[in-house]
């Protein structure tokens, strides 16, 4: 299963390397959703220091939804999905592979959008390693419920509406939690306040982790 | 006061319509499967002047 | 699949005849049992609910902390219960009784699907009725309160569920699509849950949609209060029951109009004395 893992994931992320989409088009659009916030929330610093967290999750969440949809269509073209299938990749090797490649790529953006928050809004981190530990694990929860999502609407004709919305809500308590955990980060109390928050992350992307391995098999036959 | 009643109405209002809804639906679609099920009947019965076609069931 | 093997109708387990020259085999009828109980059923859910109205609007008193206030707690919990666990809790477990081999059957993902959309209605009628009993209580139309969010999230989840089901495609096939979405709703249900109640402990409004009043509750605002629950829920299996019956007969024409159609076609072309075979579908 790891093996098939890996190379799944080195060669969405190969592919990635080539054409260049996130970096080229799903970064831009981050920074633009960044300074779409900015407009919107007005010019006073204070009101976009303080929304930092939230803007910058939900920029997060917007780039996340693009990532998962180039996932899921790079197997479209020439009967990839069915070659794949083929194949005898280990169904929960190419979820595993499919979704470390999404979360790589999310990793990338995030650091830039970090980069963008700070330097756009005058965001203060003061206890750094939370925001790393949120983005990581608030990354693997979004790539791996982004990638369950990504297979489920696959074959659909109407993917990209139906992606986000039923994408986004799933992903809610990501939401909520790497927010809190970059509050906390930013107003420098003790870690204690972001500790049940991190549970909460670990909690999620277990149980999605469990459901991609054990049932990405039975999902893929329905696309 | 007035809230109350507003809420009640618009619960039960809601309810209702639906209930409505799905009464009016399944009335339709009943009529609609009533009318596959005669043209299909109408239509098998035209060849049965024919008794030697009748007897073949399906083609593969 | 040979000519002369018998169709098997795989939701009831009972062969459809092969009907050579009868046209697409009917539906199943309902009985007549059945159309008495869903009769019998939803003219007690209106009494009930009648009752409920005529007692919570005139013959309870108000309450002494709230006033006329208590009288939504009538319906807004009863509409909640069935929404949230009910509705959504019996379409969790129809999904997993689909999608497990052992226990597979269309049925299960027809009842899903009908428990969801009514599931839905309700889920609209408890924000919408909490949203009214806000408005006086606290002042506001909304709060971004652990409940109400819940609630929401739930709403907005489900709604996704109906939109894929939307998407035209096998039975078989959209019903493993949506036994899986299902699944993730309800899986994300406690995380969010979770996330959302911590999120509040701020603002601790949620106690108030309790009704507390059940310590000090005067007998007859409990009876109300159980009738309200009771005549909800009996409107809940009656709106089930007609729904189901919806999704049988959507599946039934969705699978045999266009060969009728088609039948229709060719025998025009054909004219008298040329057999036109027809397929039987049974509703699968």
């Amino acid at each position: 299963m790891w093996h098939d893992a890996a190379l799944v994931a080195g060669k969405d992320l190969r592919i990635e390397a080539r054409s260049r989409v996130a970096l080229s088009q799903v970064a831009p659009f981050g920074i633009v959703a960044l300074a779409l916030f900015a407009f919107a929330l007005g010019p006073d610093r204070g009101v976009l220091a303080r929304g930092a967290p939230g803007l910058f999750w939900v920029a997060v969440l917007f780039c996340t939804v693009l990532a998962v949809q180039r996932s899921v269509s790079v197997e479209s073209a020439d009967g990839a999905r069915d070659g794949l299938r083929l194949s005898g990749i280990d169904p929960a090797g190419l979820f595993l592979g499919k979704a470390a490649a999404v979360g790589v790529q999310l990793l990338v953006l995030e650091a830039i959008l970090v980069a963008g928050v700070v330097v756009l809004y005058g965001a203060r981190i003061q206890v750094p390693w939370m925001v790393g530990v949120s983005c990581a694990l608030g990354t693997i929860g979004l790539a791996v419920t982004g990638t369950l999502y990504g297979a489920l609407s696959s074959g659909l004709r109407m993917r990209e509406t139906l992606l986000p919305f039923l994408l986004l809500p799933i992903v809610a308590p990501v939401l909520l939690a790497g927010t809190r955990i970059w509050q906390a980060a930013m107003v420098g109390g003790s870690p204690g306040d972001g500790t049940q928050w991190l549970r909460l992350l670990v909690a999620f992307d277990a149980v999605y982790l469990a459901v991609g391995v054990i049932l990405f098999g039975p999902i893929q036959e329905t696309a | 006061m007035r809230y109350i009643v507003a809420g009640y109405v618009v619960i039960l209002g809601l309810l209702f319509l639906y209930a409505v809804q799905i009464v009016w639906r399944r009335r339709r679609l009943a009529r609609a499967v009533a009318r596959v099920v005669a043209t299909a009947t109408a239509t098998a019965h035209d060849g049965a002047g024919d008794a030697v076609a009748t007897s073949v069931g399906r083609h593969p | 699949m040979s000519d002369l093997e018998p169709v098997t109708d795989r939701t009831h387990g009972s062969p459809v005849p092969a009907a050579a020259d009868t046209g697409p085999t009917p539906p199943p009828a309902r009985s007549a049992r059945s159309r008495a109980t869903e009769r019998v059923i939803g003219v007690l859910a209106l009494v009930g609910t009648v009752f409920t109205v005529w007692l919570g609007l005139w013959v309870t008193p108000p309450d002494r902390t709230q006033g006329d206030l208590v009288r939504l707690v009538y319906l807004h919990p009863g509409v909640a219960w069935v929404a949230l666990y009910l509705a959504f809790g019996l379409a969790a477990v129809s999904s997993v009784l689909y999608l497990w081999p052992r226990t597979r059957s269309l049925f299960w993902d027809r009842l899903a699907a009908a428990s969801v959309e009514v599931g839905v209605v309700f889920n609209v009628c408890t924000l919408v009725s909490g949203s009214i009993w806000g408005k006086p209580t606290w002042g506001v139309w909304w709060a971004w309160d652990a409940r109400l969010t819940l609630t929401a999230v739930l709403l907005v989840l489900f709604l996704g569920y109906l939109a894929l089901r939307r998407i035209p495609a096998e039975p078989e096939v959209r019903a493993r699509r949506s036994a899986f979405v299902a699944l993730f709703a309800v899986l994300d249900v406690p995380l969010v849950h979770f996330s959302v109640n911590w999120w509040n402990t701020l603002h601790q409004g949620a106690t108030v949609l309790n009704p507390g009043l059940t310590l000090k509750i005067h007998g007859s605002m409990a009876w109300t209060l159980l009738l309200g629950f009771v005549s909800l829920t009996l409107a809940f299996v009656w709106m089930l029951l007609v729904r189901y019956r919806i999704g049988v007969l959507e599946d039934w024409l969705d699978a045999n109009e266009l060969d009728a159609a088609l039948a229709e076609r060719r025998s025009e072309g054909a004219g008298p004395g040329h057999t036109v075979p027809s397929e039987p579908v049974g509703v699968a």
